[in-house]
């Protein structure tokens, strides 16, 4: 310390006799000599123990709120790929190919609590893969937006062109557009299913033209869903819509429309389904599902739980740091803890 | 003693002689005839690497020697193939791009400011005689001079190329030249035309003759001889008749001298390399981790693979209907053939391949130019630090090489030259001791200066009673040898007196100017007792004894060489007397002296010597004979004889020197003292306590080593002495054996290491002869690191150089070298750090070295603090890259793990790619450049704290494993708690992945945030920026409309359980890192943490009282 001390001294004096003309002494700043004020905090103690409890506190009311939010939600699961292919059918696959069978199936649903409106309906999939590879990159944003790219098709293969024209929409994800259909009734009576505004109003607006219409679609050999009415614009077709958003898991749900009425516990609802969509070739499930929705969105327990439980845990730590600062306590910057001077023998 | 530094001059110097058919034939003024075959270089040079056209090849060419890069681009091209396209173009191709971009401007940029200066360089105007003139220079362009072109050179102009010299405007021949544009050396150096030339106009030496070297980058040798028209004789040039390019001409009016070597093939150009390139410690183990994350990765890839043909085989009945698979293409004419499926075999490799492409972050390709970043900016700081600042000399610190800053905080071994790194270098003549008389008080007292017209620059302190035996005992026998005695300092040296007009008009300034520092302070000596050296030329010198001008005659000069290591002159006196005069190292002297002249005053000397040595001055012994007539003759015709010869010319003056420096009468001896640089017994003490171990090598004898290390604290009283100095190999074996029974007895005396007794090796040069390539090697090593000091005296260059290779080649320690002058190169090129003291000595120390400096007493500064943070810096910046772009990597596999293994990212493939360039790469960077774990007063506090570098505790493999697993949890948190909120929900690909990318993004930097030390406002900003960065990003890419995503990141953002999600997952990504700190900070406490602790404290009680701070601050 001295020599640095005797150092600075004799350089400071140097400099500040006669100012030597052209000097490189290198210019003092904070900056330079890395000395800009700053802030070093500590972990003490207190410190710990205040940030265990404090995410304690905050975590524990907001698990309960969720959880709360969460039961509070009414939910009707249905699944219907199996029960609506007739019992002596031996060949799911076969029936569903086959477009000659009709296909209406009827389910009765029971509600289990009063649901208030609105109520969401969605269709579910089970181990369907809208995250696959092929088929998420199996589309061509650039047609569906503007109508003067209709033959931008490179990226849409299997299904970019038919004969060498077009496909609009292309693409795997348009071709296998959903098409169960449901019919609610409750009481007998019609439940009006509203399928307005089931997409984003984005899409609708920016991603999906209002010029541009289906053409060339599902004319292949193989049927993959839904066939679009090509005197709609693509803007219009909010199923399709709501299906190229492809879910990120292969277990999704997707909206299907909403029902403005109230319903009340023990009301039945008959639906009248079209089981059109072919899930049988991979094993896959179809599951209609009624819910009403909170500020969290469906009906989802493991968010409050893993708030609870990990408020839960910070208490804890809280509750464990206190109890070993108790038992093994240590001044806070006691030079007897450096290792030099901890042994004997330190210089 | 002048071996110190005498002996790099000549160790250097070329050992090759010259033969007529490897020689360069230059006829002067005749460029035509000089130049027929075409073969020698023009005068314009090139610096600069590229031209327009090849830059790009020859850029990308050198940029691709990296590993890494090629790594990169193997997978850029991977991506290419249609099958594995998992990027776009675009965004596959971008990270890559943009390194070899910033790269690539940086180099045009330097490249383009070469082609500058060349031009500028190329296109000066030089005086070149004109074909046929006598006298006629008219203007040429530099670039246009050609070897063979007589040039005239004025007074303070650059020379454009290497001439030999034909003529000067001084009537002897002489030219002074500065070389500190060759070698940062300031002082003037003498150049002599030869007297054949002197005279002859330009014009009419048409059609001599020079027969020189090839080119060759020795700038302090030179063969040549020339031939003159019509005359047989070749008159002989040496390094003193040639003047170099890029040197400037001082004090000398005109020149006028011949090209010999021109443009790149000048000693200036072939001497152009650049600094050595090393690698970093903390690089080198960086590679281990980098092959353990390749590992991770291949393994990560693998498990895709094998996965994926798992479930391809599982569902294969399946693939042909399922609608996200569709394996057939059916709108194709064949109806059975398949779409971009090869069956499972082929789909498992193309799994792994995509699999590389997609995790290929896993090896950060960012690291390296952020390392290349933190290590310019920390080289900022070290060479704008005031303290690192030397004022002497006004030279700042120095960084020579970008690629070490790091291990200046590992090291364990500093090897420490000790003239001019220790000591000044600033000699001062202090003892003399003549005819066994010993004058040594030295009244600190300026003789009178009113009666004095010669006042030399450097202040002498004399002794008063040798100074009335001068002037009043002329006639004694003491007295008149004395007299010759400062003769003989007078002469027998290579001082050149430059004089300057004093204060008053009536007195004059000598300012000597040499090579040598022990000369200069012998001629200054010699000055101020009466002696004064005011003039030399090549053929005589002129000095003023005791206020009466004498000329005397230089017949014959034996330079210094590091095999005689003495040199000589021979002196014609007025009375047409000649004797010749020696000087040199004691030991090399009393091998040519005639000891049974006079056995007293033999006898005498050699004990003042001793005791002159034990003080820690440097010895000199002088001697003297006066030749016969026939003598001389016989020495002049061999020596002529010789400095002709074309072949073995060095040879041949080194043994007619040998054969007249014999029967010597001694006249006496000198002590010089060496200053010890201010702060260097400080210094060395906090180096201890650092536990550094500090070598001292040196050229002088063992007593004034010994002395030396006394005064620097190197050696204390406490201390017992190994001394090993032996003159057989067998010797050699004992000592060193019963060095070590010693060694081991001591340590099983003291286990407990309180009664530690510590042991210092001395060793001298001699030993080490027999030592060096035996199996002695490893008994020494035994005997060296059981020490804790080491001093070896007596040395050669290259024998340092082997001593530092003696811990290097058996320990993993960090080595440290630092020293200033040629001697030192070698020695600063072995050790893994080499640092060059900007002293008296030259530059080529610094040439050599990584970091230069001014003082010694620095090192303490650059390791204990700059050392310290650079190391803990760069040791947390790589793990923590590590651990950044494994975390994004893992949160992508555990996404792919639930798409069927087909390497869908939910993550847009532009924030993979901006993830490490942009999200994440500023904060760390920043924060490597500067945090700080403690602040400069608490690191030179406790020296001890440097221990964390030297044990490696900033970055091991227990660090990265902690790391890694930190970065598994973290993962699991960002990817499972919202993969479980979210499963069977409406969510789509692109607002999960926007949530992941936020997520992880955050969580990273609030890791970082958590490890930063001290928060400036610099921090806070890079780290909360970058993360505000990183959302406005991803706004960005969410508002293309024809990216899948459109939109997404702000319908998610507008629901509560975004929010909510993003909480969760920091907070339990954190509280294992937050508690294993709070437990590891609290309950095993390093040094470093409790020294945090007390500057906190100690920050707080300065708040209060400020005045106590600076009584705490002048104590320390």
């Amino acid at each position: 310390m001295s020599s640095q001390a005797a150092g600075s001294s004799s350089g400071g004096s140097g400099d500040g006799g006669a100012p030597r003309r052209n000097s490189r002494k290198p210019k003092y700043s904070k900056f330079t000599q890395q000395e800009l004020p700053a802030c070093k905090p500590i972990l003490t103690p207190k410190w710990v123990i205040s940030v265990f409890v404090l995410v304690g506190i905050i975590f524990v009311p907001i698990g309960v709120v969720s959880l709360m939010a969460s039961k509070k939600v009414v939910e009707i699961v249905d699944r219907y790929d199996d029960a609506c292919v007739p019992d002596n059918t031996t060949d799911k696959l076969a029936y569903i190919q086959n477009s000659t069978i009709p296909k209406t199936c009827t389910r009765t649903l029971k509600v289990p609590k009063d649901m208030k409106s609105p109520i969401f309906v969605y269709y579910q999939l089970d181990n369907f893969y809208q995250n696959h590879r092929r088929y998420v990159k199996s589309r061509s944003d650039k047609q569906l937006r503007d109508a003067s790219k209709a033959n931008d098709t490179s990226t849409c293969d299997p299904e970019s062109t038919i004969n060498g024209v077009a496909i609009v929409p292309c693409g795997l994800i348009a071709w296998s557009t959903f098409n169960d259909t449901y019919v609610l009734a409750h009481n007998s009576k019609n439940l009006t299913v509203d399928k307005k505004d089931i997409s984003w109003k984005s899409d609708r607006e920016h991603k999906f033209g209002s010029d541009v219409f289906p053409k060339n679609f599902q004319k292949g050999s193989l049927i993959g869903g839904k066939a679009l009415d090509p005197n709609k614009s693509l803007s219009e077709q909010e199923d399709l819509i709501v299906w190229m958003r492809t879910a990120a898991l292969p277990t999704f749900r997707k909206l299907y429309g909403r029902i403005h009425v109230n319903l009340t516990e023990n009301d039945t609802i008959t639906v009248t389904l079209e089981n059109n969509y072919n899930t049988y070739s991979f094993g896959g499930k179809k599951k209609l599902v009624l819910s009403t929705s909170t500020w969290l969105g469906g009906k989802n327990d493991f968010l409050g739980l893993a708030y609870l439980s990990v408020g839960g845990l910070c208490f804890f730590l809280a509750f464990a740091f206190t109890l070993l600062y108790l038992i093994k306590p240590r001044n806070l910057g006691d030079n007897n803890y450096l290792s030099w001077n901890r042994s004997p023998a330190g210089r | 003693m002048g071996e110190d530094h005498g002996s790099s001059r000549h160790m250097s110097a070329s050992q090759k002689e010259l033969g007529d058919e490897d020689a360069r034939v230059v006829r002067v003024g005749d460029t035509e005839r000089t130049n027929e075959r075409l073969e020698y270089a023009g005068n314009a040079v090139r610096t600069a690497k590229y031209s327009p056209f090849t830059f790009l090849p020859r850029n990308l060419f050198e940029q691709f020697h990296r590993l890494a890069y090629v790594y990169f681009l193997v997978i850029a091209v991977l991506n290419q193939l249609p099958q594995l396209a998992v990027f776009g173009r675009g965004a596959s191709v971008m990270p890559l791009a943009f390194v070899l971009i910033v790269t690539a401007v940086k180099d045009a940029y330097e490249d383009w400011r070469r082609h500058r200066s060349d031009r500028a360089e190329n296109n000066r105007f030089a005086a070149v005689l004109s074909p046929g003139a006598a006298t006629q220079f008219p203007p040429t362009k530099w670039k246009h001079v050609r070897v063979g072109d007589v040039v005239r050179v004025t007074a303070d102009e650059s020379l454009p190329a290497d001439m030999v010299l034909l003529a000067t405007s001084d009537p002897t021949g002489v030219a002074y030249v500065q070389t500190l544009n060759l070698d940062g050396e300031s002082n003037l150096k003498t150049r002599y035309a030869k007297q054949e030339t002197l005279t002859t106009p330009p014009g009419q030496l048409t059609g001599a003759v020079i027969r020189c070297e090839r080119p060759n980058r020795n700038i302090y040798g030179f063969q040549a001889n020339l031939e003159l028209e019509g005359e047989n004789r070749r008159i002989p040039l040496g390094p003193s008749n040639i003047v170099l390019r890029g040197c400037e001409l001082k004090n000398t009016t005109w020149a006028i001298g011949v090209v010999v070597y021109a443009g790149r093939e000048t000693k200036a150009m072939l001497n152009n390399a650049g600094a050595p390139t090393k690698r970093s410690r903390l690089e080198r183990q960086m590679n281990r981790e980098t092959l353990f994350l390749s590992a991770i990765l291949i393994v990560l890839c693998t498990v895709v693979a094998a996965l994926s043909g798992v479930w391809l085989r599982t569902h294969e009945t399946e693939l042909e209907l399922a609608q996200f698979f569709h394996k057939k293409d059916y709108l194709s004419d064949d109806k059975n053939s398949n779409y971009n499926y090869y069956g499972i075999a082929a789909q498992i490799v193309f799994a792994f391949l995509m699999a590389v492409i997609v995790f290929q972050i896993m090896i950060p390709i960012s690291l390296y130019i952020s390392m290349e970043l933190v290590r310019l900016g920390q080289a900022y700081f070290m060479i704008r630090d005031t303290k690192l600042y030397d004022a002497s000399s006004d030279s700042r610190f120095q960084c020579r090489s970008l690629n070490i800053n790091e291990d200046l905080g590992e090291v364990k071994c500093v090897f420490s030259d000790k003239t001019g790194t220790l000591t000044q270098n600033k000699m001062e003549f202090r003892c003399a001791s003549i005819e066994g008389v010993d004058y040594s008080d030295i009244t600190r007292q300026q003789p009178a200066a009113s009666d004095r017209i010669w006042v030399p620059k450097m202040p002498v302190s004399v002794d008063g009673e040798l100074v009335e035996l001068l002037t009043d005992g002329g006639e004694t026998e003491q007295g008149r040898y004395a007299r010759e005695f400062f003769l003989a300092l007078a002469t027998c040296n290579t001082i050149v007196p430059m004089i300057l007009d004093g204060p008053e008009p009536e007195n004059k300034v000598i300012n000597y100017q040499g090579e040598s520092p022990d000369e200069q302070a012998l001629v200054s000596a010699a000055a101020a007792y009466g002696f004064v050296l005011v003039e030399r030329t090549s053929g005589h010198i002129v000095i003023d004894v005791l206020g009466e001008k004498q000329r005397f005659d230089v017949l014959g000069l034996h330079e210094f060489d590091s095999d005689r290591k003495r040199m000589s002159v021979i002196i014609g006196y007025p009375d047409k007397t000649v004797k010749l005069f020696v000087k040199g190292a004691d030991n090399s002297m009393f091998g040519v002296i005639d000891k049974t002249m006079n056995s007293d005053v033999v006898r005498a000397t050699e004990k003042h010597l001793h005791s002159y040595s034990s003080l820690g001055l440097r010895t000199l012994v002088i001697g003297m004979r006066e030749l016969s007539q026939a003598e001389f003759e016989e020495w002049q015709m061999a020596y002529e004889k010789a400095s002709t010869a074309l072949l073995g010319r060095g040879g041949l003056l080194r043994s007619v020197a040998a054969n007249i420096e014999r029967n010597l009468r001694l006249l006496g001896a000198s002590g010089i003292e060496d200053k010890l640089q201010d702060g260097v017994p400080e210094a060395i003490e906090k180096l201890r306590q650092a536990g550094i171990k500090v070598w001292v090598l040196t050229g002088d004898k063992q007593e004034t080593a010994i002395s030396i290390g006394y005064s620097c604290k190197l050696l204390t009283n406490e201390m017992t002495q190994i001394v090993i100095n032996s003159n057989s190999r067998d010797l050699c074996e004992k000592s060193l054996d019963d060095a070590i029974s010693m060694v081991n007895k001591l340590q099983s005396l003291s286990t407990d290491s309180q009664a530690r007794v510590p042991l210092a090796l001395i060793i001298d040069g001699n030993s080490l002869v027999y030592i060096f390539d035996s199996y002695l090697e490893d008994k020494l090593f035994e005997v060296a690191i059981a020490c804790d000091v080491v001093l070896c005296c007596r040395v050669a260059p290259l024998q340092k150089a082997g001593i530092v290779d003696l811990i290097k080649k058996r320990t993993s320690d960090m080595t440290l070298a630092i020293g200033d002058g040629a001697n030192d190169v070698s020695m600063i090129q072995m050790a893994d750090v080499g640092i060059g003291i900007s002293g008296q000595e030259g530059r080529q120390a610094v040439m050599a070295s990584d970091f230069a400096m001014g003082q010694f007493r620095f090192l303490v500064p650059l390791l204990l603090v700059h050392g310290h943070w650079n190391y803990q810096r760069m040791g947390y910046m790589i793990l923590y890259n590590f651990y950044r772009n494994a975390t994004f990597v893992f949160v992508l596999f555990w996404y792919v793990l639930y798409t069927g293994f087909t390497l869908t990212t939910a993550i847009t493939e532009w924030s993979s790619v901006l993830y490490s360039v942009i999200y994440t790469a500023v904060p760390t960077i920043i924060v490597a450049i500067v945090d700080k774990d403690l602040g400069r007063r608490t690191l030179l506090k406790y020296p001890q704290l440097y221990g964390a570098g030297q044990r490696e505790e900033g970055y091991n493999l227990r660090l990265f494993i902690i790391i890694m697993m930190d970065s598994i949890w973290q993962s699991l948190a960002i990817f499972f708690i919202p993969y479980l909120a979210y499963r069977k929900s409406t969510i789509d690909g692109a607002s999960l992945g926007d949530l992941w990318t936020l997520a992880v993004v955050i969580l990273v930097n609030i890791h970082l945030a958590m490890d930063v030390i001290r928060w400036n406002w610099i921090t806070h900003v890079a780290i909360w920026g970058s993360i505000v960065a990183t959302l406005i990003c991803v706004m960005i890419i969410d508002s293309i409309p024809i990216l899948p995503g459109f939109w997404a990141i702000y319908k998610v953002m507008g629901t509560g359980l975004f929010w909510a999600l993003l909480l969760a997952v920091i907070v339990v990504g954190m509280i294992p890192h937050f508690a294993a700190k709070a437990i590891r900070e609290h309950f095993i406490p390093n040094d470093i943490q409790i020294a945090r602790e007390m500057e906190k404290s100690q920050d707080s009680h300065d708040a209060t009282h400020p005045e106590i701070q600076l009584s705490t601050m002048a104590r320390a």
